[in-house]
């Protein structure tokens, strides 16, 4: 596929100053909150990153609504076909502004392990229908990989990183 | 049980074809050829003499299509093959869904990756592919779908009809069993109809099975089912070592098994989390993920994955194990122990729970063997059938265990069933590490490049969700001419609109949850 | 004239309801990205088009239920002047009179209870 499944005409807000961009940056990152899109097994290490010990709620993301109206983020987390495509296309788009995409897991990066010659039923890459925001590798990835991915999504969005990058000791 | 129905078969068809095997060798007892004549009477023995029908699959020999039956026993173990041939330019054969109605799904699937027409089906439409596809996938050549059969494709479209309100569970929903849809009818807050729509997740599994080494496909069954992974990985792997004839040492037999059930465990427990979750109450899946931590610590230490493990090889394992681990799994069953009471005060004792569960979604026994469930499924209605203790395979025929069985087969026995092969499932993994012998964890002498002699094998493995089984037919190349996988949770799925029909949506929710399903397998 | 000056208190107490209210979409309007997709104003189902019409015949039960909750909200619509005026009173007449305009309240439930509108059966053939 070619070209994007998407069709996003998005406007400017009516007030947009730098100071009210910057706080509400600041307050996007910190609440995000996922869309429950588990697809395959990296759905199982989203949801471990949930719990107890990963916690992803100290972050402020742990509320997962089920419904795309209210939520700003959509972890795209294992393989999309081409049957889930328009389904997956058609959620994004209900999703209101300002939105984010996160493409957890090798299968939705560049279809994973499953792409080889003769394959007729994957879309290769997430990115091929939506705009994605943050890539985790991984098959699928640990959930401390997960939590790396929303500070490096955080970053994008307010500019700067919330906890420093520790130096390579070797 | 072999004689009886070779006597059986031959006082009803004069002249059939029937060639008695040896179990070891292929994996099954007899072989059978019948003719598009009398494939219907042979079935209808298999019928009326208690058999189950295992497997229905279809293999491409470029001459000509084979479909391949598989027929098993709850009681006795005979597993009988009843093959079919028929002719590879628009194949036709007849339908034995009105004997076994699990074969509606089975002789669906068939169609739409073979082209095979089956008369009398009733309804004849695609199942998993999506409605861009033009040719047969699992055919060798690639033979273009025919104009007029192009409408087939529509998969799932219900007809207009006045006062019926139709509702999508759709593919993204916040329970964790995978993208399944199913389409309800529904009249106020009754179901009239539930409808599952398959296919937002095939994954190619069998086709790239084709196009692999048998090296090469050893992560695929992880991602089949990621709960039990480790148990798909040991069909695949036992299967091709059965059929190259390598012998697994002792010490990789045993530590298959502690890992099996280690991993039985962990799925169980999620299932128990995700069951709650489905009726409303969030609190255990905390609890857990907590316990179900601890496992995925133990194995990443010998595996080194969390979730999607590939630690057998052809001819033993990968890495041995060091004591570390067995110290950390004696903690961890003391542990576990430990939890089960809390459990137990926490869910099984609670009115809330009782009631959403009790005397909901009651499958009967007759229905069993129409839809070839298995599993804790088959075990809650009272029937003792369980795949280690019948077929035993790793090192299951040296530990002693009991099968737990429910009595009225309703969501509540599903429950008690698992929770207590939970705790079977620890005393079998501490028999294994008394027992666990010193040795090689590796076959030698295992050739790089496998390349299995001429002729096929059928193996079947007690998954977490039931019996799993895995048909490969060789070539004597290094790739597989053709492996099909026999999941469990296709079959226990197909119960499940005919449970639903007229309960409350609430209630149907509960039942679809308590099958523990998992739909990557059952797309494959 | 002075009782109705005590009314301007409730005036203030609308109006500041009303802003309450309308200030956060006023805000939100005013500071969010407006994006229109194909699909954004559709309704959700799951991310599948829905089919079939929502203008069906519903079943009678909801009727009932709802028939019986706007008989038992405008009943406490009655009881705000008296809980006003309770303390003023202090005589026990009041509260006997309370207790019977209740009571005959109640027997509708009960009416309602015996005649099986809370009950669901659990499964319908």
């Amino acid at each position: 596929m070619g070209e994007r499944g998407f069709y996003l005409e998005t406007k400017d807000p009516i007030i947009k100053f730098a100071i009210t961009e910057k706080f509400l940056n600041l307050a996007r990152a910190n609440s995000l909150w996922p869309i429950t899109f588990g697809l395959a097994c990296c759905a199982i290490e989203m949801m471990a990153t949930a719990m107890a010990r990963f916690d992803i709620d100290r972050f402020g993301a742990g509320i997962f609504r089920a419904s795309p109206r209210q939520s700003d983020l959509m972890i795209v987390s294992g393989t999309v076909t081409k049957k889930m495509a328009p389904t997956l296309v058609t959620l994004y788009e209900q999703m209101p502004s300002p939105k984010w995409v996160i493409a957890m897991g090798n299968c939705a990066i560049s279809g994973g392990p499953f792409v080889f010659e003769g394959q007729y039923n994957l879309i290769e890459g997430v990115d091929l229908l939506v705009p994605v925001d943050v890539y985790i590798p991984g098959c699928p990835p640990r959930p401390e990989g997960l939590l790396e991915g929303l500070m490096k999504l955080e970053e994008k969005i307010t500019g700067k990183r919330r906890f420093p990058t520790p130096e390579a000791k070797w | 049980m072999v004689e009886k129905v070779k006597e059986a078969l031959r006082i009803k068809i004069a002249d059939i074809n029937i060639t008695e095997i040896s179990y070891a060798e292929r994996g099954y007892h007899l072989s059978i050829e019948a003719q598009k004549g009398n494939i219907v009477s042979v079935v209808e023995l298999f019928e009326g003499k208690g058999f189950y029908l295992a497997d229905l699959c279809c293999v491409d020999y470029v001459d000509y299509l084979e479909l391949v039956y598989f027929f098993n026993h709850h009681k006795e173990l005979c597993r009988s093959r009843v093959t079919l041939k028929v002719e590879s330019d628009r194949p036709v054969a007849p339908t034995i869904s009105h004997i076994y109605t699990m074969a509606r799904w089975y002789e669906r699937e068939i169609h739409e990756f073979f082209g095979v027409y089956f008369e009398g089906h009733p309804n004849l439409t695609y199942l998993f592919l999506h409605e861009g596809i033009d040719y047969y996938p699992l055919r060798k050549n690639q033979i273009p779908i025919p104009a007029d059969d192009k409408k087939l494709l529509n998969s799932f479209k219900p007809e207009e009809e006045e006062d019926a309100f139709f509702i999508n569970l759709g593919p993204q929903h916040p329970s964790t069993h995978g993208v399944l849809r199913v389409v309800i009818k529904m009249d106020g807050e009754y179901i009239l109809s539930a409808e599952p729509v398959l296919g937002y997740l095939h994954r190619m599994h069998e086709k790239m099975a084709e196009n692999r080494t048998y090296q090469q496909f050893l992560p695929n069954p992880g991602r089949m089912d990621y709960m039990g992974a480790l148990n798909f990985n040991l069909a695949h792997v036992t299967t091709v070592e059965k059929l190259c004839g390598i012998e697994v040492p002792e010490r990789a037999q045993y530590i298959r098994t502690i890992t099996c059930e280690l991993n039985r465990i962990g799925s169980h427990l999620l299932w128990v989390g995700a069951f709650l979750a489905d009726l409303g109450g969030l609190t255990p899946f905390l609890y857990v993920f907590d316990d179900r931590e601890q496992i995925l610590d133990i194995l990443e230490a010998v595996t080194g994955s969390r979730l999607t493990y590939c630690y057998f090889r052809f001819g033993g394992l990968y890495n041995d194990v060091d004591d570390a681990f067995v110290d950390a799994t004696k903690q961890f069953i003391t542990r576990l122990r430990s939890r089960f009471a809390m459990y137990e005060k926490l869910i099984t004792k609670n009115v809330i729970f009782i009631n959403r569960v009790k005397g909901i979604g009651i499958i009967e026994q007759g229905m069993i063997r129409k839809y070839g469930s298995s599993g804790p499924v088959i075990r809650s209605t009272g029937m003792p059938f369980d795949i280690r203790k019948v077929e035993p395979y790793a090192a299951y025929d040296k530990i002693d265990f009991e099968i737990p069985t429910g009595t009225t087969g309703d969501n509540m026995d599903r429950y008690m069933v698992r929770m207590k092969e939970m705790e079977i499932s620890l005393g079998i993994i501490e028999e294994a590490i008394k027992k666990l012998p010193s040795g090689p964890f590796k076959a030698e002498k295992v050739p790089k490049k496998l390349k299995p002699p001429r002729g096929d094998m059928y193996h079947t493995v007690e998954s977490p969700r039931g019996e799993l089984g895995v048909y490969v037919v060789s070539d004597e190349s290094d790739t597989p001419y053709r492996m099909r996988w026999r999941v469990p949770s296709f079959s226990n799925l197909m119960t499940f609109p005919a449970l639903a029909r007229g309960t409350l949506i609430a209630d149907a929710i509960a039942t679809l949850g308590s099958y523990d399903i998992v739909v990557p397998e059952i797309d494959r | 004239m002075n009782t109705l000056t005590e009314f301007y208190y409730v005036l203030i107490f609308l109006t500041v309801a009303v802003l309450f209210t309308i200030a956060p979409v006023v805000i939100a309007y005013l500071i969010s990205p407006r994006t229109r997709g194909k699909k954004t104003l559709a309704t959700y189902e799951c991310g599948i088009e829905p089919f079939g019409g929502a203008w069906i015949r519903y079943s009678v039960v909801y009727y009932v239920y709802a028939l019986i909750f706007i008989a038992f909200d405008v009943d406490i619509l009655y009881l705000f002047p008296v809980a006003l005026s309770y303390t003023k009173g202090g005589r026990v007449y009041e509260f006997y009179s309370l207790l019977i305009f209740i009571l005959i309240l109640a027997f509708a439930i009960i009416y309602a209870w015996g005649k099986g509108v809370f009950t669901w059966k659990r499964r319908i053939q």
